[in-house]
Order: structure tokens, then C-alpha cells, then sequence
């Protein structure tokens, strides 16, 4: 009976406490209630750019090469259309007219046409590597 | 990229990707670290075509397949580099050339793996 009375003693004080507080709530609420209502909806999805292919990141370039037995696409969860090249060879002429070539073994080109998945629902783009 | 730039054929086996007026840079001590990246503009056409011989890359590891044939792609440019007056344009399309081109479908990541457990290849 003495630990229960001591007890309550305890318990009113805290009790008070709580109730102090509580007693605050509703005259910060209504600028509470203000600051949400003007506050977008907010989604913690990701953005719905496409997502790296995870094992092209050691260079910090996101892609490789085309070439055979390699994986063509730059962006990882996509289903598509896809077209790539490299090794390009050419020429060109500069406004002074010197004959300038283009192209080296690095020079590839890709792109990527259909459906990715990104912020957690499937996403449509277009995307080319030049 | 917008969706008008690239261009498939009905029935696949072309594409085109063309644009105008991109914005670039002009960097030519890249892949130098202290190269210096100048503003410029270009415009470009690049054209792939499919010759019909199939091809099939798959990787369970990587979780990717593409599906299609080897292709030709050639390609034509022009760049100008306001800022310093300079400017380069490419010999007409079919003069370039590539070694290696591709076109096709792909799937990778979570469509490789539903299309996996479909059972479809």
C-alpha cells in the first residue's frame, strides 16, 4: 500500500508533466496544421532517372565499349530497343580547311529505346551516348 | 533525349538518330585531366542498319540478354565552337565507317529475371 501511494505521488507528477505538455499542443497546432497544408505530398521513391549498370561504375562513366559478348545497354532494368557501335572511322574538314579524321576504338556510340524501371514503377525514355 | 531524334523503321532493322543544334564541349587534350572543355554546338546523324546476321549475348551473372544482328552504322557531323570561331564538318554519311555495330532488343536487371522465370529467351 505505501509503494502504491508512493507510487501515485510519483505518477501525479509526471502525470502533470504530460499534461502540461499536452496542454501546450493545441496552441502550436494550428500553425502545425498550416505547415502541412501547404506542404506537398512527398514520396521517399527515388527519382525516376534511370539507374547504372552496377559493374560499368569502376570507371565513374557508366558504360563500356560496344563490342562482342558485352552488355550493349547503359542503364540496368530496361527492356528495349537498343542499337551500338564503335571503332568509328572518318574524315572532316575544319574552317581552315585542313583535313581532320574522327574516330578511334573509343569512339562508340549506343541508343537506348523502351521501358525502364526507376522511383518504383516502370518508366518510358530515350536515351543516346554520343 | 527527345523521342523525335531517334527514328526505328517498321520493321526494325534501321535506325536513325539525328539531331540538331546539341549542346557539347570541345575538349581536345581530352582524356587529359587538365584538358579544357569549351561550349559548342553540334548536330549529327547516325544511321545503323541491320544486315540480317543474328547475334545473342546473354549473361545470367549480369542478368542481361540481347536479342538482334550485327549492323552497319555510319555517320555524319558538323561542330562549331562559338568562342573560338572554330568549326568541323564530316565527309558526307556513307564515307564513314565502324568494326562493330549491333541492333536489337534487350532485357537486363528485373526484366531479365521475370523474363528468366517466364522462361522466355
Amino acid at each position: 500500500m505505501e509503494t502504491l501511494a508512493n507510487s501515485c505521488s510519483a505518477c501525479s507528477r509526471r502525470t502533470l508533466l504530460k499534461a502540461g505538455a499536452l496542454a501546450a499542443i493545441p496552441l502550436i497546432l494550428p500553425s502545425t496544421l498550416h505547415a502541412f497544408q501547404l506542404q506537398q505530398p512527398m514520396t521517399a521513391n527515388g527519382g525516376d532517372e534511370p539507374f547504372p549498370i552496377p559493374w560499368l561504375d569502376k570507371n565513374g562513366s557508366h558504360n563500356q565499349p560496344a563490342g562482342s559478348n558485352l552488355e550493349p545497354s547503359h542503364i540496368y532494368h530496361f527492356s528495349g530497343r537498343i542499337a551500338r557501335s564503335s571503332t568509328f572511322t572518318g574524315m572532316g574538314t575544319d574552317g581552315k580547311g585542313n583535313r581532320i579524321a574522327f574516330g578511334s576504338p573509343t569512339t562508340d556510340y549506343g541508343v537506348m529505346l523502351g521501358e525502364y524501371w526507376a522511383a518504383r514503377s516502370a518508366q518510358h525514355g530515350t536515351f543516346a551516348h554520343i | 533525349m527527345p523521342e523525335d531524334g531517334l527514328s526505328v523503321s517498321q520493321d526494325k532493322n534501321t535506325v536513325t538518330l539525328e539531331m540538331k543544334d546539341v549542346a557539347v564541349v570541345d575538349q581536345p587534350k581530352w582524356p587529359a585531366l587538365d584538358s579544357i572543355a569549351t561550349p559548342a554546338r553540334m548536330n549529327f546523324k547516325m544511321v545503323w542498319r541491320s544486315n540480317g546476321e543474328p547475334l545473342k549475348y546473354e549473361d545470367a551473372d549480369k542478368h542481361f540478354r540481347f536479342t538482334g544482328t550485327r549492323a552497319t552504322c555510319q555517320l555524319e557531323a558538323e561542330v562549331k565552337v562559338p568562342s573560338t570561331g572554330f568549326w568541323w564538318k564530316s565527309d558526307p554519311l556513307e564515307t564513314s565507317k565502324c568494326d562493330f555495330a549491333i541492333v536489337g532488343d534487350e532485357v537486363n536487371g528485373r526484366y531479365y529475371d521475370s523474363s528468366a522465370h517466364k522462361g522466355i529467351s
